[in-house]
């Protein structure tokens, strides 16, 4: 028998052999327990002097053989802590009304206005069911709830994919719809009414207070609203080679109904640049985005990087590029640290208006919240990993989250060129993790 | 029931004894279609079968961060779908 | 009822075992007996769980159910699915050489030192039902043509080395343990100093060999290993002897037929015991090209003829 290129042998039977040792000692682990996967976190998403969130996350998963594998989750979070509304910052004190109508407060003079009414407990359960329906096709169900003091959401979602070429090319086609309810705190405000503000003008007394009250009830509608989610997922996923795998995709969102923050606000200025009025925010009622999303995996001998981009655009205008990379390097079996680090871009929204003028006609959609205008904004962070001899693992991450907000080419008129109107946004994560 | 083969690979006739020994470049290219020059065996996916190495790892840290980023920017998802949504923006 | 035990042998612990129709041993870096039981203890059990599934000898397993199917899917597990890739593999990389659906053959070859040579009609019906290309598998089943048999020996005993070495392995991660199955060795890392652990192997002794000798001299050659794993294949006691000439136990599955000019023993070093039992049954199968394989691979040898 005539041998060439023998030496082919020895590194493809040395990487054969890894496999099997590898993915059988997997099958035999998973076979001896069959049951329950934990993977837990708990999060802190601080702001500086802004909001902060804590989060925790239980995630359930039990594989019941042969691809069958059902996921649940419960999300649990609280968030508190000051949000910018949109209002510009002024030389003067000014005074606001709270959303509910109950009270106002007051900003300082050359501060941005916060609302820190913004507090709320939000509870999510969501659960997915995988199974193979055909040979190298799978199934994927799944719903999801989510609840908080103003705001109920469901959802469905179904997707298949399907390997082909030895299972190095997968492609997946999903649909999801997801239902919101916002039902806010004081009713919804009229979109581009103006907020009514209790500074003396209606009396003193009860009798005062029922006046500041009917006129802030004009401005408000009773009721929840809702809005509908649809989305399509496109993704193929490619093995390139031993060491490497891609993923594409292209995705499709669309929603419609009320998609309004119904606690953000614009400031009316005049040609000096000072507040005359609040006005609330209107946003169109629908909204179509599309994505490109690509991620590539590399497997060095003792690391792994994972670099993504994703591209979207939608039909507000906005426009934003994402790249994200994580390097997981292994100290030794059972550590490994994982910088990350992540810069996103983002245009603004065509209704996005920092502020409005006076003089000029109320636009039909108008917004003056941050995050819908021109921005970059960076995270740079470090994870720890550690595998126990139990076969537990347990991590910790921090990084740092800076939003840099920028001026769109909108004039700072009169005072407002002495304020910051662009500030930063600066938050601190801290997340542990166990898994069990 | 429908059993394919897995292997595509047509194996030489056994009375060709003298058949070149380049394995990896013989059953890629005789695997059907498409993508031939992309790609691994099954005997070569050790580095691609480890956890770190699935599309979906950290997958709740992933989850946490989407969470973030979609309340506190303009664009959210593309990765896949979102799951659920929430009042934060 | 304990079928396995230990005993305390200078600086370290040997447990031992009797599997798979070989002596089995773990030799353990460590004078703490408790650690070294448990260690042995699930050792043992998992040497026994891979016979139980794997032997072809029994006919309450899954091999059974595979070679008594008759044409039908039978359904597999994960680690059935990665030991069948891992041969389709070695079938590939053999071209043809290694097939686990040889197995047919033992209904004519009878390797007990007499000389009863089967006559060429029985071989030639035995070799129409080895044909590893027309069996289908994927992740879920297995499906062969009536009438095939597998045989997972070729690589069963050295996997199972490979697995307990793992095991060993994730129950003590700092300590260094040898697995020796009846010569199928693994390491599971080197002992702390470097230092190498010493196991006496079976193998024919030059000296004492003539070409076409008759009964063979083994000799127990001690054998200084520090990592990774060694494997021996060979014909020991399992041969035939007919008008001189000496029958191998390793058969040829294109002709049916016993390798007849190989070397009486090949054993070889590699990182994986899978793999040095792979590479060493391959040599064995070049037949007088054995030598001249082994140095193309490049790796540690030794080959007696």
């Amino acid at each position: 028998m005539q041998l060439s290129k023998s030496k082919k042998i020895g590194a493809l039977l040395a990487t054969a052999t890894c496999t099997l040792l590898n993915a059988g000692a997997q099958a035999q682990e998973t076979k001896s327990e069959n049951d329950w996967k934990f993977d837990t976190a708990i999060l802190y998403y601080g702001e500086t002097d802004r909001v902060s969130l804590l989060e925790g996350v239980i995630s359930a998963t039990k594989d019941f053989g042969d691809q069958h594998i059902l996921n649940t989750k419960l999300v649990i979070d609280s968030l508190t802590g000051a949000s910018a509304t949109g209002a510009v910052a002024q030389p003067y004190a000014q005074t606001f009304s709270r959303p509910s109508g109950n009270g106002q407060y007051t900003t300082s003079p050359n501060e941005l206005p916060l609302d820190d009414t913004f507090r709320d407990t939000r509870l999510a359960l969501s659960a997915n069911w995988t199974q193979p329906i055909y040979k190298d096709t799978r199934v994927n169900v799944g719903g999801n709830v989510s609840r908080e003091y103003d705001y109920l959401s469901v959802g469905a979602n179904v997707s298949a994919e399907r390997d082909f070429y030895n299972k190095n090319t997968t492609a997946l086609f999903g649909l999801s719809y997801q239902f919101d309810s916002i039902d806010p705190v004081g009713g919804r405000p009229i979109p581009l009414s103006t907020m009514v503000v209790n500074n003396g003008q209606f009396g003193a007394g009860d009798a005062g207070e029922e006046a500041f009250e009917a006129a802030f009830e004009q401005t408000r509608i009773d009721g929840s609203d809702d809005k509908s989610t649809v989305d399509a997922l496109f993704g193929l996923t490619q093995v390139i080679n031993r060491r490497m795998i891609v993923q594409l995709n292209y995705s499709y969102s669309n929603s419609s109904g009320y998609l309004n923050d119904p606690y953000k606000l614009l400031s009316l200025v005049n040609e000096n640049g000072e507040t005359q009025s609040i006005v609330h925010e209107n946003r169109p009622d629908s909204r179509a985005k599309h994505s490109v999303y690509a991620q590539t995996k590399y497997a060095f001998d003792n690391a792994v990087a994972d670099v993504s981009y994703r591209f979207a655009t939608d039909d507000w205008d906005i426009q934003s590029h994402t790249i994200d990379s994580r390097l997981r390097y292994n100290l030794t079996e059972t550590d490994y640290i994982q910088p990350h680090v992540r810069y996103y871009q983002q245009s603004e929204a065509d209704f996005y208006r920092p502020f409005l003028n006076e003089g000029e006609a109320l636009p039909s959609v108008a917004s003056a919240d941050y995050r819908l205008g021109e921005m970059t904004a960076i995270t740079v962070g470090l994870k720890y990993g550690h595998k126990m001899n139990n076969g537990h693992e347990w991590g910790v991450r921090a990084e740092y989250y800076q939003q840099d907000p920028k001026n769109a080419g909108f004039e700072s008129i009169g005072v407002l060129a002495t304020q910051d109107l662009y500030p930063s946004v600066k938050a601190f994560i801290l997340q542990f993790n166990y898994n069990f | 029931m429908n059993t394919r083969k897995i292997q595509t690979v047509k194996m030489p006739n056994k009375k060709a004894n003298t058949r070149l020994f380049s394995a990896l470049c013989v059953i890629t290219a005789l695997q059907l279609g498409g993508c031939a020059n992309l790609g691994v065996q099954p005997w070569e996916r050790d580095l691609l079968a480890k956890d770190e190495m699935a599309l979906n790892a950290d997958a709740v840290d992933i989850g946490l961060d989407e969470h973030i980023y979609f309340s506190k920017e303009g664009t959210s998802g593309g990765r896949s779908f979102a799951g659920g949504g929430c009042g934060c923006n | 009822m304990s079928d396995w035990k230990i005993q305390t042998a200078g600086d370290h612990i040997k447990g031992s075992f009797f599997c798979m129709a070989s002596p089995c041993e773990l030799l353990i870096d460590t004078r703490d007996q408790l650690l070294a039981s448990h260690i042995t203890e699930l050792a043992a059990k998992e040497a026994k769980r891979i016979e139980q599934k794997f032997s072809r000898y029994r006919n309450d397993n899954i091999v059974y159910d595979i070679n008594q199917a008759q044409g039908k899917a039978v359904a597999i597990d994960n680690e059935t699915f990665q030991l069948l890739t891992f041969a389709n593999t070695c079938f590939e990389l053999s071209s043809g050489m290694f097939d686990i659906t040889s197995g047919v053959l033992r209904r004519a070859w009878k390797f007990d030192g007499s000389d009863n040579v089967p006559d060429d009609a029985t071989i030639n019906q035995l070799v129409k039902l080895i044909a590893w290309d027309r069996v289908e598998f994927d992740q879920q089943q297995i499906t062969m043509p009536a009438g095939f048999e597998i045989d997972l020996g070729g690589i069963g005993k050295e996997y199972a080395v490979d697995c307990v070495a793992k095991l060993c392995h994730s129950l003590a991660p700092t300590l260094s343990i040898l697995v020796n199955f009846g010569g199928d060795i693994q390491v599971t890392q080197p002992k702390k100093e470097g230092q190498f652990w010493q196991v006496g192997i079976e193998m024919p002794v030059k000296s004492t060999l003539a070409a076409g000798g008759d009964t063979a001299n083994y000799q127990t050659v001690m054998v200084k290993i520090a990592r990774g794993g060694l494997a021996t294949s060979g014909d020991a006691n399992r041969y035939l002897l007919k008008d001189g000439v000496r029958y191998s136990h390793v058969l040829n599955p294109l002709l049916g037929k016993p390798i007849v000019d190989g070397p009486r023993s090949v054993t070889v070093a590699s990182d994986h015991c899978v793999q040095a039992g792979l590479l060493a049954t391959l040599a064995l199968l070049q037949g007088k090209q054995a030598e001249q394989f082994l140095i193309e691979q490049e790796v540690t040898y030794w080959c007696y003829w």
